[in-house]
């Protein structure tokens, strides 16, 4: 790492550093604030909710106002109390809220009637009333009738809707037909807990109600019409909450009920109820830790989301971080390889520039001169050569760009060559052998040769001078050639063990302070996986070095 | 019956039609001959010219002309050829006229708004002097006798004095004034006249039976000859001219088929019988004044079919048949001196056209087509069938089948008609036409309680239109699916007014059957039919509660059967027409049942009409209603 300073290469820690920081900050303040959102949107619910769960409540009250109601229209003044009371029975089965229901069976008359309403010609009175409900006595089924002297006592739903009735048809436009609705709202009448229905006459029957009230017609006409007064019960209603995580008790409550005692521990909101109900409202109280879970219910999912955000913008990191380690220790390789490749060029480049320049500024040359710089210069460009055919090949190598030559080798005959050709350049290299269980074998003798060539050469130049040995061992061993170096040299501190095959990879050491390029072993390795071979190493420091290599064995 | 003679030769001719059969065969493997859509509004024109009709004397012939927006009345001159127009009216309005004297004409003009209610008219022959004659606002006048009696009076029966009665008025056509020719004592709901306009017959009602009441003279009161119940039909026809105390009518009492007879009146009893048969139902006979005899008799099977009493009128007809060939037809209209007559001629291919026969010239002259840019050859035909009901009851019916399609698995509208006491008949329908050529097979039937098949059979109908001829319609269609013509899962029920009743009903009685069902201002609620009999006819409420139920004392029943209470039953798109303006339906019930069909996310095809179909104005209406019919029923039977 001392070379970072002049490589030029940027490998900037304090910027990954700011950048975990600033998302480390991002991320607890973006928490922050969906916790506050998160409370926010409950509280604002917990306010708007309340109308979704009165719409629910309400809706079989519509449907019985809506659609059940109306039907009362369809008997057109036939009701009798036999089927009324079927008919009733059928309300209070589906719609509990109805509590009592009380039928009256009138009379439209061109006369005046005894009970009832006269206006002009125009009666409406009662022939039957009947109630009907759950709590209704048996015996007071019957309220009234007009063959019976008891007197007509429930007159309140009667005569609200009968001056209705007849405020409708005094101002009624008889060129036109009246829309459904303006006919709705005026035959029925919805009170406090109550709705009183009359059922709505066809049109022409109207027209005649209109005649009734100034003229006697002739013959007298007579015309039924049904009125049904529902009582209802607002305690009754089923409430839907809808939302149970988020209110806990909803209730029914008079419209002015308004407790002092809720203290902060509570919150509380309210809906007015429709129609006939509009004396109650929908009361809805939770506790805050109630409201509180439902919070954190809605705020879990969203940090969960935001964490995962998080975490995976750390792995991002981590891995930028990661690249740049590789990158920058391939780069720092690739460096000290040109910088030790100049360094091997370097030495025969000088020494044939120096002998170039002795010949040249010599003014005569002897003999022994001639054929010692000769000999000096042929042994330099041998050197470049080899070390560029070195270079070249492991590129080939690598690359697979070489083809094999297979050859049968006689390994003795092999071995005894490699170490003619070294000890004739290191006199002082002591190499021995031995080869058992077979003697010949197919390989490419040439990158056999290479593997040798480096392998002996690296168990010469790591040894100490006085140590120069090495003990070469060939042997078939479960049908595989296994070859052993052993040398006596300074062996490979075990840190380093793992990476000695490595391109470009040298142990910083004083024997390979030139000449060396980090190539040789890393070339010996692609040789053997080459050769479909593994190549493996045991090294203790100061004792010596064992390389194993396993080549598959063709005969 | 068409299915068991194809089903008879194919048993017996086999070897012959072998060969026959192949290339039949070979002709289905062809790609079926393509239909031409004909448009909906070349089905459903009005009439650019009708309602012929020659004057007493036979020299005027008048009818009514469509020209764009306006319709008028026209008189020709036969002898010159000269044609006039005497009306000068900018809308369609003239629902129906006629010569009441060799110069003068009546016309029923409809009251603006409001639908059934008309005003009368009087105008001379070249269109001077036009006068309404009735001028109360809100009664209803009806012309009893169309001749002018000593060339000033008209008979008219109106309910001024009581609008539950119809009295009987001599109306002064010169000055207006009315003066009333007989008062009904509250219970008579017909009046007749002998040829001569003298008041001499009347038919009363208590609701339930009917009685015949007759005078000799003017002068004398009336005296009750026979009373029948409503079930029994029993229709007068006319006084006997030559034979004094004899009235003729067609009359089923005794007997299930009805039959020409004459009635003694003095003695209240039936003296003759002019024509009757076992199996065969009368419905009309033709009298003829100059003779002074009935000419014949119409009886009505599958067809209407004449039965002639006079030879001389039987070989006036059937040189008419020589004049018109391989066609129906009907006499429209005649001369008093039964010269020159206006004949309708039809087939159940062709809508046909009106002729005028020349009796002494032995010649017909084509007036006009009904339908001219129909074409026979693109009709097809209506064909007879029967079958049984699961009581044992032989219902008749018709079916028509698209052209050129195989009798196989066809989609089906089913198409109930009106009623009560209708029933459908052999001839020229627009409406099935118009489906057939939309490639459905159209099925008619007369289920129990139609009219013409006997007094029994109308009275098996009675209070049971949500009960046993709901299973009429079921088991007819069944009977459909098990020949083989329908495809069990592209059927459809439509209907106007009681046949739209039983279309919806049938959607709930009947679930899982039709794909889909219509109903043109149809009948959803019994209740409100009974309700909206108008006043004058309250004497015929009994007869309408033995018909279709009590409302007092069968709630229970009505409820049932009235579609309006079900609507939370019905699953299957659902076309609904009305007319809000129609004094005879609910049209708040009827939107109120689209909403609950609506919210119950039924699919609902809604269309209001601004008029009925069968006004004068009603050809938009027309067009209108089978586009969307069409539409409706495209949507719901094709593919799946």
């Amino acid at each position: 790492m001392h070379s970072e300073h002049y490589s030029g290469y940027r490998k900037n820690f304090s910027l990954i550093l700011i950048f975990i920081v600033l998302i480390s900050v991002l991320f607890i303040l973006s928490l922050f604030l969906a916790y506050n959102f998160s409370k926010k949107f409950i509280e604002n619910e917990f306010v708007s909710e309340k109308v979704k769960v009165l719409e629910e409540s309400i809706k079989p009250y519509n449907e019985f106002f809506q659609n059940k109601v109306p039907e009362i229209s369809y008997y057109n003044g036939y009701l009798d109390s036999a089927t009324t009371a079927k008919f009733v029975d059928t309300i209070l089965k589906t719609y509990p809220f109805v509590s009592k229901v009380v039928f009256y069976d009138l009379e439209v008359n061109n006369g005046p009637v005894r009970d009832g309403l006269n206006t002009g010609q125009f009666s409406l009175g009662p022939k039957l009333v009947y109630q009907f409900g759950d709590l209704v006595p048996m015996d007071s089924v019957k309220l009234f009738s007009r063959d019976e002297t008891k007197k007509f006592n429930h007159r309140d739903d009667f005569n609200a809707l009968g001056i209705k009735l007849i405020s409708y048809v005094e101002n009624l436009d008889t060129t036109k037909v009246p829309a459904q609705d303006e006919l709705f709202t005026n035959f029925s009448n919805i009170r406090s807990n109550k709705i009183t229905y009359l059922n709505i006459p066809r049109f022409e029957d109207l027209k005649i109600y209109k005649e009734m009230l100034r003229n006697k017609l002739h013959p007298s006409p007579v015309y039924q019409q049904d009125m049904l007064s529902f009582h209802m019960d607002p305690y009754k209603i089923r409430i839907i909450n809808s939302r149970p995580l988020l209110y806990q008790n909803i209730r029914i409550e008079p419209l002015t009920y308004d407790p002092l005692n809720t203290s902060s521990e509570y919150i509380a909101t309210e809906i007015a109820l429709p129609g006939p109900f509009s004396d109650y409202k929908l009361y809805f109280i939770s506790a805050k830790s109630f409201v509180d879970k439902e919070i954190r219910s809605y705020f879990i999912p969203i940090s969960l989301v935001m964490l995962l955000f998080y975490s995976l913008l750390v792995l991002v990191a981590y891995l930028i971080f990661r690249n740049l380690n590789i990158n920058h220790r391939m780069f720092k390789l690739q460096y000290d390889f040109v910088n030790n490749l100049t360094h091997e060029f370097k030495t025969p480049v000088s020494v044939i520039k120096i002998a170039g320049n002795n010949i040249k500024s010599a003014a005569s040359l002897t003999e022994r001169e001639l054929k010692m710089y000769g000999k000096i210069l042929d042994e330099e460009a041998d050197k470049l050569n080899g070390l560029m055919n070195k270079l070249l090949a492991f590129t080939q190598i690598e690359n697979n760009a070489i083809e094999l030559n297979k050859d049968i080798v006689n390994m003795e005959d092999f071995i005894e060559s490699t170490i003619e050709s070294h000890t004739l350049k290191h006199p002082d290299f002591n190499v021995t052998y031995e080869v058992s269980g077979f003697s010949t074998f197919i390989t490419d003798p040439v990158l056999l040769g290479s593997l040798f060539d480096n392998l002996a050469e690296n168990a010469y130049k790591y040894s100490r001078p006085e140590l120069k040995r090495l003990h070469i061992t060939a042997r078939l061993i479960k049908g595989k050639i296994v070859l052993r170096f052993t040398d006596q040299g300074i062996g490979i501190p075990a840190p380093e063990i793992n990476h000695i095959f490595k391109k470009f990879y040298r142990i910083q050491n004083q024997y390979n302070q030139n000449g060396s390029v980090g190539l040789g072993l890393a070339f010996c390795k692609e040789l053997v996986n080459y050769m479909s071979g593994e190549i493996s190493v045991k090294s203790k420091v100061n004792k010596g070095t064992e390389f194993k290599i396993v080549l598959p064995y063709n005969n | 019956m068409y299915f068991c003679t194809l089903h008879y030769a194919m048993n017996v001719k086999l070897k012959l039609l072998l060969p026959v059969l192949f290339l039949l065969f070979c002709n289905a493997c062809k790609p079926e001959k393509t239909v031409r859509i004909i448009p909906v509004a070349d089905f459903f024109k009005s009439l650019d010219k009708s309602l012929y009709s020659i004057s007493p004397d036979g020299k005027k012939l008048s009818f009514v002309q469509v020209q764009g927006k306006k319709q008028n009345l026209f008189v020709e001159d036969l002898a010159t050829g000269t044609t006039e127009q005497i009306t000068k009216f900018e809308e369609k309005n003239i629902k129906y006229y006629f010569w009441v004297s060799n110069e003068e004409l009546i016309y029923y003009k409809e009251k603006a708004g409001a639908e059934r209610f008309s005003d009368i008219f009087i105008i001379d022959r070249n269109g001077d002097n036009e006068r309404q004659l009735s001028n109360n606002g809100r009664s209803r006048m009806r012309v009893l006798k169309e001749k002018l009696i000593d060339e000033k009076y008209l008979l008219v029966s109106s309910n001024r004095r009581d609008s539950s009665v119809f009295d009987v008025y001599r109306l002064n056509v010169r000055n207006g004034k009315m003066d009333m020719a007989a008062r009904n004592p509250g219970n008579i709901i017909d009046w007749f006249t002998d040829s001569k306009g003298n008041l001499r017959l009347a038919t009363s009602s208590d609701g339930v039976n009917q009685t015949l009441w007759y005078r000799e003279k003017e002068n004398q009161p009336f005296k009750a000859v026979v009373t029948n119940n409503f079930k029994s039909t029993f229709k007068p026809l006319s006084i006997s001219e030559q034979n004094p105390n004899i009235v003729y009518a067609i009359s089923d009492v005794n007997r299930d088929k009805c039959a020409l007879v004459e009635i003694d009146c003095n003695k209240g009893k039936e003296s003759k019988v002019l024509f009757s048969n076992d199996t065969l139902n009368v419905v009309d006979a033709q009298y003829s004044s100059s003779k002074k005899k009935f000419s014949f008799v119409i009886c009505e099977t599958w067809k209407k079919e004449k039965f002639y009493l006079d030879s001389n009128a039987k070989k006036l007809y059937s040189k008419l048949d020589q004049l018109l060939p391989g066609t129906e037809s009907r006499i429209i209209d005649r001369d008093i001196a039964e010269n020159l007559y206006v004949v309708r001629t039809f087939t159940d291919r062709n809508p046909g056209s009106y002729y005028l026969y020349d009796v002494k010239k032995q010649n017909v002259r084509k007036l006009s087509d009904f339908n001219p840019v129909i074409k026979e050859s693109e009709m097809n035909e209506m064909k007879p069938v029967t079958f049984k009901a699961r009581d044992g009851l032989k219902i008749q019916g018709y079916l028509t089948l698209p052209q050129h399609r195989n009798p196989v698995n066809l989609p089906v509208v089913v198409l109930p008609h009106n009623g009560p006491g209708n029933r459908n008949i052999w001839e020229y329908n627009a409406e099935v036409k118009f489906l057939a050529n939309r490639g459905y097979a159209v099925f008619q039937m007369n289920y129990r309680g139609s009219s013409g098949y006997g007094k029994n059979f109308m009275a098996a109908g009675f209070k049971q239109w949500g009960g046993k001829i709901q299973e009429d319609i079921h088991d007819g269609v069944k009977w459909l699916i098990n020949e083989g013509v329908a495809n069990p899962s592209k059927i459809a029920i439509y209907g106007t007014g009681f046949g739209g009743y039983i279309a919806l009903n049938s959607l709930y009685s009947s679930p899982g059957m039709y794909v889909c069902g219509g109903s043109n201002s149809g009948v959803i609620n019994l209740f409100s039919y009974l309700k909206s009999i108008p006043p004058f006819l309250t004497p015929n409420l009994q007869m309408y509660y033995e018909i279709i139920g009590n409302p007092v004392t069968e709630v229970d029943y009505m409820r049932q059967a009235s579609p309006v209470f079900h609507a939370d039953k019905i699953q299957v798109p659902v076309f609904i027409a009305q007319n809000p303006q129609d004094p005879r339906s609910n049209s708040g019930e009827a939107i109120q049942f689209v909403k609950e069909l609506k919210k119950r996310n039924v699919e609902v095809t809604y269309l209001e009409k601004e008029y009925s179909e069968f006004s004068p104005q009603g050809e938009d209406v027309r067009q209108k209603l089978y586009t969307a019919l069409e539409h409706f029923l495209s949507n719901n039977l094709s593919g799946k």
